[in-house]
């Protein structure tokens, strides 16, 4: 029998697996936390810091997807800390990202917009310097527009542990920071992959994507912006 | 597993050689970085990914002596851009930029230590401190 563990989430009395992170407790108990780079199955990258939440007796906020659940634990996962905490992080990733949401291929299904708009981010607050790359359309299978990326490297880890290594890599550092293909080389005609999808499938913004071809319909839902 | 180990020892080594490559041509050429990808059984992106993260490791080829200025605060407040200045005047190019003659590459650090004696800067290894603008026309002689 596995070790249970005791805690209290949101004021409710729950038990979990020793070894369970806080955001799995709280997926399973149907409590959404917002996450951006967070994927099942592989380990934590903790980039986003938008599954941030309250834990009693912490001195700062904790990331939940990468914080094992102990004995006691008293978490808030929507506190107006917690809350305030996640809307600024969203502005601030907003705030360099292009103001192109309405000509965007992704935008009925962007997990940042979505994010931003259930979190009520409202009108851009801060203006950081917005970072201009080519778009990469060169590929057949693949688009990359890397001013919309947001650093979450949910590609890079996906595509490390579809096999050889991954075909992305974050270069460069703080501001400058980038995932590149090579040496920083476009993604041209020449680059193949396996599985693209994969990786687009998993981007939480607009800056990879497929490219749509005529008389092909787009099998997404419509994203419902409430307000 | 055994696989596993070895890719792990290759990574550990691969800040090593490309320390190497930078101080046998004073950059890493991309060639050497492909080259690396292949015996560590990495990808050459996570090569470029790391060369690219270090200061003292260049993707492109720089000047023979490369000047670093510190940019951080204890220097800021000592008046770093008025030697920033000095160094732009004399040698007529900007932060992250190369002579034309390839004399000196120009770039500015975040702190290299020398904080007690702001403001500093380093020219290959060497380092220059108390720095005014008067006294950049004279280091600068020095170095051929």
């Amino acid at each position: 029998m596995e070790n249970k563990v005791n805690l209290t989430l949101n004021g409710r009395a729950v038990s979990a697996r020793q070894g369970m992170t806080i955001l799995e407790v709280a997926r399973e108990n149907g409590i959404d936390i917002p996450t951006l780079c967070y994927l099942e199955d592989f380990s934590p990258m903790g980039a986003c810091r938008l599954c941030v939440v309250e834990v009693e007796g912490s001195r700062t906020l904790v990331g939940s997807c990468h914080t094992p659940v102990t004995e006691g634990m008293v978490v808030h996962t929507h506190s107006p800390k917690v809350l305030a905490a996640r809307k600024i992080l969203v502005e601030l990733l907003l705030a360099s990202h292009p103001d192109s949401c309405l000509v965007c291929d992704k935008a009925n299904i962007c997990e940042l917009r979505r994010i931003a708009a259930d979190l009520e981010v409202g009108l851009p607050r801060f203006h950081a310097r917005k970072h201009y790359y080519p778009v990469e359309d060169e590929n057949p299978h693949i688009i990359r527009d890397m001013s919309k990326c947001i650093l979450c490297r949910r590609c890079v880890i996906a595509c490390k542990s579809a096999g050889n290594g991954s075909m992305f890599s974050v270069a460069y550092r703080g501001f400058e920071s980038k995932v590149v293909f090579g040496c920083d080389q476009l993604v041209d005609e020449a680059a193949v992959c396996p599985d693209f999808d994969g990786c687009i499938a998993l981007c939480p913004s607009g800056a990879l994507r497929k490219p749509v071809k005529i008389g092909e319909e787009r099998a997404e839902k419509a994203l419902i912006i409430k307000g | 597993m055994s696989e596993k180990g070895i890719s792990t020892l290759g990574r550990e080594g691969l800040i090593l050689r490309l320390k190497e490559a930078q101080s046998k041509f004073g950059y890493v050429p991309q060639e050497v970085m492909a080259e690396l990808a292949q015996s560590l059984e990495i990808p050459i992106n996570e090569v470029y990914g790391v060369a690219s993260f270090y200061s003292f490791l260049s993707t492109r080829p720089l000047g023979r002596n490369v000047i670093r200025i510190c940019r951080s605060l204890p220097c800021y407040l000592k008046g770093a851009q008025t030697v920033i200045e000095a160094v732009e005047k004399e040698l007529g190019i900007k932060p992250g930029e190369t002579t034309p003659d390839g004399r000196f590459s120009f770039q500015l650090a975040n702190c290299i230590g020398l904080c007690d004696q702001a403001p500093a800067m380093l020219i290959n290894q060497d380092a220059h401190v108390e720095l005014t603008p008067e006294k950049i026309t004279q280091i600068l002689r020095m170095y051929k």
